[in-house]
């Protein structure tokens, strides 16, 4: 799938005056709302397919949107005028929420790659890690029975915390190879080259999941450390 | 078209604003008591008329099982929600009550949206008195905090009120927006909102941008069911049992005393804003009178566990927004239990800096409101709100557990889709339950609505129902469903779980207009000769006493002057005219008033007029 392909439902003149539209959802001659359907989030900030995104430009971008989308500009417009506007700002919203946050971001753009795989694989400890998972599953255990037995939690509570702190570790350099691979996956767009992009998100793909499954335990443990 | 205003709903007063078109300022509607309050109080009288602000708050002594205050609390809740409010409040729920919640007045039982309809058309009287024109669309405030529930209950209440409600705007945005316009404030404003009932914090930027000013709420929190009222309650508590023990008095089956005892509290609360102590001297049933000295101390400790509470929201939404305390530029009080030393120390210590109390705390949301009204009437503005929805929208999934798919303080207008198929061969139907909290079980988060999808029948896994969930600019979900195979798209009516349906509003519509054409003017007529005949009646029956012997000449023909003055006004039916007559009439007979009181037993009465004996 090519990175533009998405946008092939935009139409190309507005629907309410015929002029050519410039880029979607607004018509620059007259101002009407268009009824595009299944833009992408990038495409809907003009944005390629890049995975490094300057936030300030984007905040002005999706600032400037909303004044052209937002329902309270619509008040006295038609009912048709009022869904649209009602849509478009939405997915504004949802397209910047997504695109903020750097994670959302490249599951979205596994998604519209049609490469996100989580399934079975999210439940599973990635290979490395099984050791340390294993163990930290027996002192989870521990610490609840030794709750549950009202029996002294101070040792364990250390040892929970050791824990936590080593899994924060790892999951700071989940992160690192993200942005690392979120590189690649810009240079690999600037330069066209279709086959390594594939090879790219597999590898994104495998960050999220590892990721996805280091964080739940990190939260897991701090809500158990909280409530000891 | 008629105007449009901004109301504000509040739990224990409300109030009506709107834009003048000279100034370009936003002004709160006095109404014909002179103040720009109106209690949020509601009363049938025996003759099956509505009474709305003032004169119902007075009925709260006389007929308290007529009559209800902060009904907000009612607002899109539930039986089970609310069985904490039933013991501290004076609700009388009607037993036949469905699955929304009827209020017994008298012989009559109405729904929280009908009682706060009735708060909402008599705003839109004064306002269509002040400006002399129809209103017919309003832009009404609602708690940050409201879920969907409370907010489609608010918006039901306008459309019984005959109103076009543009617009649902949370309160502590609108009063920031009352703020900015004010000030021309920049950056980063914590907005603290304690009012009558409900808690808000909400953490907003303040954009300038080419186009105008951008409001963006970074991030709100709070709680619904904190307030003035539980500062009340808990002062109301504390004396009841400091007059059990010394008095050895019972009065919690008396509500009138218990009403009595509540209104010489709140005023007490607001003595001890102003002064570091006052006393409390209550007339008991008994004769006695139960004397009190409370000071600032005393109430700071009492209330100290309300304050507590606010400050949990208020660390959520700075952490939400991923900001500190030391960042915020601007800290701003809104509402009117603000007013209370304690919290505004409690804040400025917090923040580490004065928070801004410029504007009258009472107004300001509406005044916000007014602007808002004011942006939506003409279309385009230079000013943009951008808010978002206060808590997370889930869907339940196997085993009871919540499936996020909108995330608290995103920006709205805000959606998600999430796509269904069916587990059984020729299964017809997939049951979805929506829910709004934080909470990782849906029996912890609050019920939304239940519908179900309707699927043709075919092989399991097969169908494909796409469903679109929406949160409107409102805060307030839509939802939709298309069945990705045929492209057909399904109709599906959300209403809250307790919520009035289509049906049920029609028929209330129908039932308010019975209470709507009593003439608005007419009835203001009516109380204020009311009330101009207790005064008269008690002006004479003081001067034929002993103690009139002791008024000097000139002030005995002020009073006569004054009696003659309002026996004339009473003739007419200048509303306005009555009511300065019976002021005029009660300044002339202060003094008398005093010396009728020295001969009588209370000395808990005194700086009251003779009208108010």
């Amino acid at each position: 799938m090519s990175p533009l392909s998405a946008n092939s439902h935009v139409p190309l003149v507005c629907t309410s005056c015929h002029e050519r539209l410039q880029g979607p959802f607004i018509c620059g001659t007259c101002g009407k709302l268009q009824p595009t359907e299944g833009t992408d989030y990038f495409a809907l900030f003009g944005l390629p397919r890049k995975l490094l995104i300057e936030m300030a430009g984007l905040e002005r971008k999706f600032l400037r949107l909303s004044w052209k989308l937002h329902p309270d500009n619509f008040v006295n417009a038609t009912e048709q005028e009022r869904e649209l506007s009602l849509k478009r700002s939405s997915e504004l919203n949802d397209a910047y929420r997504t695109l903020k946050d750097p994670f959302a971001r490249v599951e979205y753009l596994l998604a519209i790659e049609g490469e996100r795989k989580e399934g079975e694989k999210k439940q599973q400890a990635p290979p490395e890690l099984l050791e340390e998972v294993f163990e930290l599953n027996e002192s989870l255990d521990d610490l609840r029975e030794a709750k549950a037995a009202r029996s002294d939690v101070a040792t364990l509570k250390e040892k929970l915390h050791a824990a936590e702190k080593s899994f924060s570790v790892k999951l700071a350099e989940v992160d690192a190879e993200m942005q690392a691979t979120a590189r690649d996956w810009d240079k690999a767009l600037d330069a066209g080259e279709e086959a390594s992009r594939k090879k790219i998100m597999a590898r994104l793909n495998e960050h999220l999941n590892r990721r996805s499954y280091i964080r739940n335990l990190v939260v897991s443990v701090a809500k158990e450390l909280a409530e000891a | 078209m008629g105007r449009t205003v901004g109301i504000d709903l509040g739990t224990t007063n409300s109030l009506v604003a709107y834009v003048d078109a000279q100034t370009g300022k936003p002004k709160c509607i006095p109404g014909p008591y002179g103040s720009t309050l109106c209690p949020s109080v509601v009363s049938l009288d025996p003759g099956g008329n509505i009474i709305v602000g003032e004169p119902a708050r007075k009925r709260l002594l006389t007929q308290p099982e007529r009559t209800i205050y902060s009904v907000k609390r009612l607002m899109g809740r539930g039986l089970a929600d609310v069985q904490e409010e039933l013991k501290l409040f004076p609700f009388r729920v009607d037993a036949e009550s469905g699955k929304v919640i009827r209020v017994q007045l008298g012989e009559k039982s109405f729904t929280a949206p009908e009682i706060s309809s009735f708060i909402l058309r008599e705003l839109r009287n004064w306002a269509e008195a002040h400006l002399g024109e129809t209103v017919d669309r309003a832009v009404i405030t609602v708690p940050a905090y409201f879920d969907d529930a409370q907010r489609q209950a608010t918006k039901d209440a306008g459309k019984l009120a005959g109103l076009d409600v543009l617009r649902l705007v949370n309160e502590p945005t609108a009063a920031s927006l009352a703020y900015g316009l004010h000030e021309k404030k920049r950056g980063l404003v914590a907005v603290y909102d304690l009012g009558g009932g409900t808690f808000d914090i909400s953490v907003l930027k303040l954009i300038p941008t080419d186009e105008g000013d951008i409001y963006q709420v970074r991030s709100a929190s709070g709680d619904t069911h904190l307030g003035g009222d539980d500062i009340d309650n808990l002062l109301q508590a504390f004396v009841h049992e400091q007059i059990l023990q010394s008095d050895e008095i019972d009065f919690s089956p008396h509500e009138e005393i218990a009403q009595e005892l509540r209104k010489e509290l709140i005023a007490l609360k607001h003595c001890l804003s102003e002064r570091e102590s006052a006393t409390l001297k209550f007339p008991l049933p008994d004769g006695k009178t139960f004397e009190f000295e409370f000071t600032r101390g005393m109430l700071d400790a009492l209330i100290r566990p309300v304050v507590d509470r606010t400050m949990t929201p208020v660390k959520r939404a700075l952490a939400d927004a991923q900001l500190k305390p030391e960042q915020m530029d601007e800290v701003v009080l809104v509402g009117g239990t603000t007013r209370t030393p304690l919290i505004r120390r409690t804040v400025h210590d917090f923040f580490g800096r004065q928070p801004h109390t410029e504007l009258n705390p009472d107004e300001v949301v509406a005044l916000g409101a007014a602007v808002q009204a004011n942006i939506l009437d003409r279309g385009v503005s230079n000013v943009l709100l951008l808010d978002v929805t206060p808590l997370s929208l889930g869907i339940e999934t196997y085993g009871g557990a919540v499936g996020k798919i909108i995330p608290r303080n995103s920006p709205i207008p805000a959606s998600a889709q999430e796509m269904y198929t069916t587990g059984v061969d020729n299964q017809t139907g997939i049951d979805i339950h929506v829910l709004q909290g934080e909470r990782e079980l849906a029996k912890d988060c609050r019920s939304l609505a239940r519908f179900t999808l309707k699927v043709p029948p075919a092989p399991a896994g097969l169908p494909r129902v796409e469903v679109k969930f929406l949160i409107d600019a409102n805060g307030i979900l839509q939802v939709a469903a298309k069945d990705v195979r045929t492209g057909e798209q399904q109709q599906i009516e959300v209403r809250p779980s307790y919520g009035l349906n289509d049906a049920e509003i029609e028929r209330m519509l129908e039932e308010s207009i019975e209470y709507a054409e009593q003439d608005f003017a007419e009835r203001q007529v009516i109380e204020a000769r009311t009330e101009a005949e207790g005064i008269l009646a008690a002006t004479n029956k003081a001067l034929v006493g002993d103690q009139s012997n002791a008024i000097p000449p000139d002030e005995r023909s002020r009073i006569d002057r004054s009696v003659a003055a309002l026996r004339e006004a009473v003739a007419g039916r200048d509303y306005k005219l009555i009511r300065k007559r019976i002021d005029e009439l009660n300044q002339a007979t202060m003094h008398l008033a005093e010396l009728v009181m020295n001969t009588a037993i209370s000395t808990a009465l005194k700086g009251k007029s003779v009208g108010e004996v």
